[in-house]
């Protein structure tokens, strides 16, 4: 069977998370709103998993959840699990039990975008004993997961195109 | 569920969460690879797309920094009465031949911001040098407006910097005036107004507004005599009453792109007597 189109999109894929990476960690490049930036690479990780069988999700969970972790410090951690396992069950979930529709992406990208910051943040801040978490919550992690979360709205967009544009018939 | 686990995505899924546990384990017992081999890979694009932006500001930025010039500018006016003010003015104005010219001992090494941690509050960044350059975990972190921070971990070729506007540097400080001493540590509040907290003071501390705090190269990591910043308000600590200054970096840390690593330095890792 020729798999050239997946061969195609996947590469795709991958360039997008490389820019979403770049975007996401140059400085003065992407605009702060409330004194937040996006986390890109959750929702674009998240989005890819609506389209593609449990595997490769997998695998672009574990790509972006890579990124997320060595990009700020020596250690995988937190989110290459996370995401890895996230990406697992929701393209288990969309390719056996849920019709990908518009509201759904909705749904889980605020769901999955929401939980995955939430746990982060209890595990840096509230777990390692730092101080004032609620104001750190309230002046930077809500307005990064609103941020984030509509910035996955436009990937849903895009690699619903990637899909389309680069599907083997 | 066994016959989830039995199917071979499921075996797959396992398979991967093992090797990444595997090498996370062997990569905080001090064997980050997997850390240096990322950071090799993707250093020559974040320093291209560092370099292009780093001079980048928007209108209101600029028409915010011509403000700040020019309000800069009158107060120099005024501090030149003030051999005090006139000398921390000076110390701002350092560059880097000048802080190698004055303080022979140090070993300086200069790096440019190729990454800002988009999920941190404490505006923690990554600099485009490494151990290949002689940078050691915890050495310090400063411009020409005085300390940023330390080096919180390396590889070979890039850094990561905490900032002294993060609760987990704490250094010792004393005020260029009084000579009183405490310790500097970060908190959120501050933090989002490139501020940080001078504590651990005595309760009849002499501390005022406009004095200038200093590192007291007590406990080896920091040399001495390295400014901190301004003190701009005397507050007490909500649960003990403790008296704390509120100190202004003189550097914009959240915006800064060009930091100078000193790599060595007299005294460096001696603990000083009177030390914790």
């Amino acid at each position: 069977m020729d798999r050239r189109y997946t061969v195609f999109r996947y590469i795709a894929y991958s360039l997008e998370l490389l820019l979403l990476f770049i975007l996401q960690t140059t400085p003065r490049l992407l605009p702060e709103i409330f004194g937040s930036k996006p986390l890109l690479l959750i929702p674009a990780a998240i989005t890819i998993s609506f389209f593609e069988s449990e595997i490769p999700a997998m695998f672009f969970g574990l790509a972006s959840g890579l990124c997320l972790d060595l990009g700020y410090s020596d250690n995988i951690g937190f989110f290459t699990v996370t995401l890895t396992i996230s990406c697992f069950f929701i393209g288990l979930i969309f390719r056996d039990y849920l019709v990908i529709s518009f509201l759904n992406a909705l749904a889980f990208n605020a769901m999955f975008c929401a939980g995955l910051i939430i746990l982060f943040f209890l595990f840096s801040y509230v777990f390692a004993g730092k101080g004032d978490v609620l104001y750190y919550f309230s002046h930077h992690y809500i307005s990064r997961i609103i941020y984030t979360f509509i910035c996955g709205i436009l990937l849903y967009f895009l690699n619903k195109f990637l899909y389309k544009s680069l599907r083997d018939i | 569920m066994r016959d989830f686990l039995s199917t071979k995505s499921a075996k797959i899924l396992i398979a991967t969460l093992a090797v990444i546990i595997v090498i996370a384990i062997l990569g905080a017992t001090g064997n980050p690879w997997v850390s240096s081999a990322f950071n090799f890979l993707t250093k020559g694009l974040s320093t291209v797309t560092a370099t292009f932006t780093e001079g980048h500001k928007d209108y209101d930025e600029l028409k915010a920094e011509n403000e700040k010039l020019r309000q800069e500018a009158a107060d120099l006016r005024t501090q030149l009465v003030d051999y005090d003010d006139i000398r921390a003015e000076n110390a701002r104005l350092w560059k880097y031949y000048k802080l190698k010219k004055t303080n022979p001992d140090f070993e300086i090494l200069p790096a440019s911001v190729i990454r800002r941690d988009t999920n941190e509050a404490f505006y923690s960044f990554t600099i485009d040098a490494g151990s290949s350059s002689g940078i050691s975990v915890q050495d310090p972190v400063i411009t020409e407006n005085g300390v940023i921070g330390f080096i919180n971990s390396v590889n070979a070729t890039s850094s990561k910097v905490t900032t002294i506007l993060s609760p987990d540097l704490q250094a010792g400080a004393v005020d260029k005036k009084t000579g009183e001493s405490g310790v500097v540590s970060g908190s959120a509040i501050l933090g989002e107004e490139n501020k940080t907290a001078f504590s651990k003071i005595d309760a009849n501390a002499k501390v005022k507004k406009g004095d200038v705090i200093v590192t007291s190269g007590i406990g080896g990591v920091y040399p001495a005599d390295l400014i901190l910043g301004e003190v701009t308000d005397i507050q007490y600590d909500d649960y003990d009453a403790a008296k704390y200054a509120v100190v202004k970096s003189y550097e914009d840390i959240k915006n800064v792109t060009n930091v100078v690593v000193l790599t060595d330095f007299k005294n460096k890792g001696e603990i000083k007597k009177g030390a914790d």
